[in-house]
């Protein structure tokens, strides 16, 4: 990790603060208005996916029904719910979109999500062992972890949390390898467990359940764009997520070297563990700005959509300070997690022979 | 009727489990909003029928809710919400009109007076004009008349005319049997809120007896005194209703105790001014005040800078919370009334309900929250 004295800490802090204070300043009609331009694009596709789908024996409407289902899902769970739960927009004082009552549309309660998105991983960013959302406990995406003949099948392992990753992400708070290696019992998550019955009992039960019984006679094909739809969801927040962290550049770090950080600390973290990607304006909104993700996690409150303005602000900050900012094509940075993933999965001393060999 | 309720309840739990939300009506708002704003279901929407313009600051808005409101007892005040620069702000007002044109015309009025700063009045008087939306709260307090009649003096200040308004108008169109007197305080005559309906009223009903009293027309101020109180018959059998400035109010219980009326007699209600904008600057400002925490029904005071959280853990109170540093805002709640000072931006918060970060929040004067 780059080192910086604390001087140039608290000068980093103070040149990424100016740049918040200006958009606070700033917020207005124009987030409100742009939030509740997308929540209309959310319902107007949830409802034109819901009432197309039983007429989906059509083939080109099964297509379209899922997927305008599986865009709605995919915008409110990025862009709306994932940024509304991070307080971007509590300063509108809409109780239907405030951070801390707000419930998505996905497996994952949104009580289980604030402890573990908001808190932990916003919090220990890429620490090994303090930030669970790195590798999610089920990759090896760094040499701090001991390889194990395990690791070999990791990239089936990714494949398999990206399909079902609703539910990978809804069980992250159960701590599954701390309860396998008897750090906690399983009588410790019964609260959470009890949480995950009721909201992923209530996700199935809405797409697996009730819209298909009321189209009776053709269930299947309501069952099956559901499901697709699901999965549409799945496989693209999975990507844009991997992408954020875990590409081949994106830092970890130690937590005895995070200690009683200052605010300059947690920042220079924060530009360093993640990385970018560029695209299109749906590219963006598709993916809830995380593809700005380096800014995300800068300024996890401020309203997503004023990434794209604040990014040449914060570009100049790391040139400034010499701080590397990682970003690329989606395609450039997608690779380098997939290759990150695969060369991890080896034994140390193989990866070593096949990183050092010239291409 | 049990048939209809459970009928009601299941579909508001199907609701529920569809919408992922405790008032699944609202889900389609954002669609009915764009047909029209009057189809709203999370809240009760209101359409301003008519705006009178009673001085020359001081506005009457004649609002038509949804018929699903609920109502309101003559006295009784609301909470409105608008939009103001993409922040929803809410405020509460007297009702100023009669529950009887509620109930005949769908109709009730709201009389607003411009304050000097004010955010949101002087939005609605700028912004709201006929057929603009805004939502509604249901109607609460308790400045109600007395049931049955009973001899009452009303004594107001300003725009605290407001719920006598409404009042007068209930009393009239309710016969009520029992002597009424109103000493109306204004700055000069010019200031007469809703001056023809008062003359109307006096007229109309005999039982009325009617003073209005100009505080700035003469070289000195001419303030209510015990004169005043005097030239009310059997003012120690009246039930007495106080509703103006801060000064009229302290002045008036005072000289009502000295004539010997008894504290339980005397009404009053609040009379709020928009608090003056503060300097964002943290060191020069007294920080810290009484807390109290609605929920757990505690109280608790701070000085300095300590934030919300502090003081609710030095209280006893387990409030979620996570970075405590104002990133994860996993403690954020509502404040439902008082001013507190953001410790990141030194901005100081407005007086009303709002969503406020525990862990970066310092009370600057008596703070309510939610917890």
């Amino acid at each position: 990790m780059k080192q910086l004295t604390e001087d140039q800490l608290q000068e980093l802090a103070q040149d990424l603060n100016t740049i918040r204070d200006d958009v606070l300043a700033d917020l207005g009609e124009r987030d409100a208005n742009y939030i509740r331009r997308v929540i209309r694009l959310h319902r107007a596709l949830e409802v034109g996916g819901r009432v197309m789908m039983p007429f989906g024996f059509i083939p080109p409407v099964f297509v379209a029904a899922t997927f305008s289902l599986g865009l709605s899902k995919i915008i409110e769970n990025m862009e709306i719910g994932h940024n509304v739960m991070h307080g971007q927009y509590d300063w509108m004082n809409d109780p239907s979109l405030h951070s801390q009552t707000y419930e998505w549309d996905t497996a994952c309660s949104s009580d289980s999500w604030r402890r573990t998105h908001n808190y932990e991983h916003h919090t220990y960013t890429n620490i090994i062992g303090k930030d669970r959302d790195y590798g999610y406990a089920l990759l090896r995406l760094s040499d701090d972890e001991k390889w194990h003949p395990a690791h070999i099948l990791q990239f089936f392992n990714y494949i398999l949390l990206s399909v079902f990753f609703q539910w990978g992400v809804s069980l992250h708070e159960l701590e599954f390898e701390r309860i396998r290696s008897r750090e906690i019992r399983l009588r410790d998550k019964l609260p959470f467990l009890r949480d995950f019955v009721r909201k992923g009992g209530r996700q199935a039960f809405k797409d697996y359940v009730f819209f298909p019984l009321v189209t009776l006679p053709v269930a299947p094909i309501v069952l099956a764009g559901n499901l697709s739809a699901n999965l549409m969801r799945n496989l693209w927040s999975s990507t844009v997520i991997f992408c954020g962290h875990f590409t081949q550049d994106a830092e970890t770090f130690e937590a005895k070297d995070c200690e009683n950080e200052s605010k300059g600390h947690w920042y220079l973290r924060q530009l360093t563990g993640s990385s970018n990607f560029t695209g299109s304006k749906w590219v963006h909104l598709l993916s809830g700005h995380l593809s700005y993700q380096i800014e995300h996690h800068v300024f996890p409150d401020l309203p997503a959509h004023r990434y794209p303005e604040i990014s040449e602000k914060v570009q100049a900050v790391c040139r400034k300070h010499g701080i590397g900012y990682n970003t690329g094509s989606f395609k450039h940075q997608y690779a380098s997690v997939v290759k990150r993933i695969l060369t991890y999965s080896l034994p140390d001393r193989l990866r070593m022979k096949l990183t050092s060999q010239p291409a | 009727m049990l048939a209809k309720n459970t009928q009601t309840k299941a579909l508001h739990w199907l609701g529920k489990q569809l919408f992922n939300r405790n008032d699944p009506a609202a889900f389609f708002d954002p669609l009915l909003e764009q047909i029209s704003p009057m189809l709203v279901q999370g809240h009760t929407p209101a359409r301003i029928e008519q705006v009178i313009q009673e001085t020359p600051d001081t506005r009457t808005f004649v609002l038509k809710p949804v018929a699903r409101w609920a109502g309101f007892q003559a006295g009784q005040h609301i909470n409105i919400s608008v939009e103001v620069n993409g922040v929803l702000r809410s405020r509460t007002f007297s009702l100023s009109s009669s529950p009887e044109l509620w109930a005949q015309q769908g109709l009730v009025t709201l009389t607003i007076k411009r304050l000097p700063g004010g955010l949101v009045t002087n939005w609605l008087h700028d912004k709201l004009g006929c057929g603009t939306v805004i939502g509604l709260g249901e109607a609460f307090g308790d400045f109600l008349l007395p049931q049955p009649p009973h001899p009452v003096l009303f004594i107001a200040g300003g725009s605290g005319i407001t719920p006598v308004l409404s009042h007068l108008e209930t009393m009239v169109a309710q016969d009520f049997r029992a002597p009424v007197t109103l000493l109306y305080f204004v700055r000069t005559h010019k200031d007469i809120i809703a001056a023809e309906q008062l003359k109307a009223l006096e007229s109309r009903y005999g039982a009325l007896t009617l003073s209005i009293i100009a505080t700035d027309e003469s070289d000195k101020p001419r303030y209510l005194k015990s004169q005043d109180l005097e030239a009310v018959p059997g003012l120690k059998a009246r039930q007495i209703f106080l509703c103006g400035p801060m000064g009229l109010m302290d002045l008036a219980n005072e000289l009502l105790r000295k004539q010997g009326v008894r504290e339980q007699d005397i009404h009053s209600t609040f009379f709020s001014t928009a608090a003056p904008a503060l300097s964002a600057d943290l060191e020069n400002q007294a920080l810290g005040g009484k807390v109290q925490f609605e929920k757990s029904n505690l109280q608790a005071s701070s000085e300095g800078d300590a934030s919300l959280l502090e003081i609710a853990e030095a209280s006893g109170l387990r409030p979620r919370h996570g970075c405590r540093m104002g990133i994860c805002h996993q403690c954020s709640c509502r404040k439902t009334s008082g001013t507190v000072i953001n410790r990141l931006t030194g901005q100081t918060s407005g007086p009303g309900e709002e969503s406020v970060q525990l862990c970066i929040s310092i009370p600057h004067g008596p703070v309510t929250i939610d917890v």
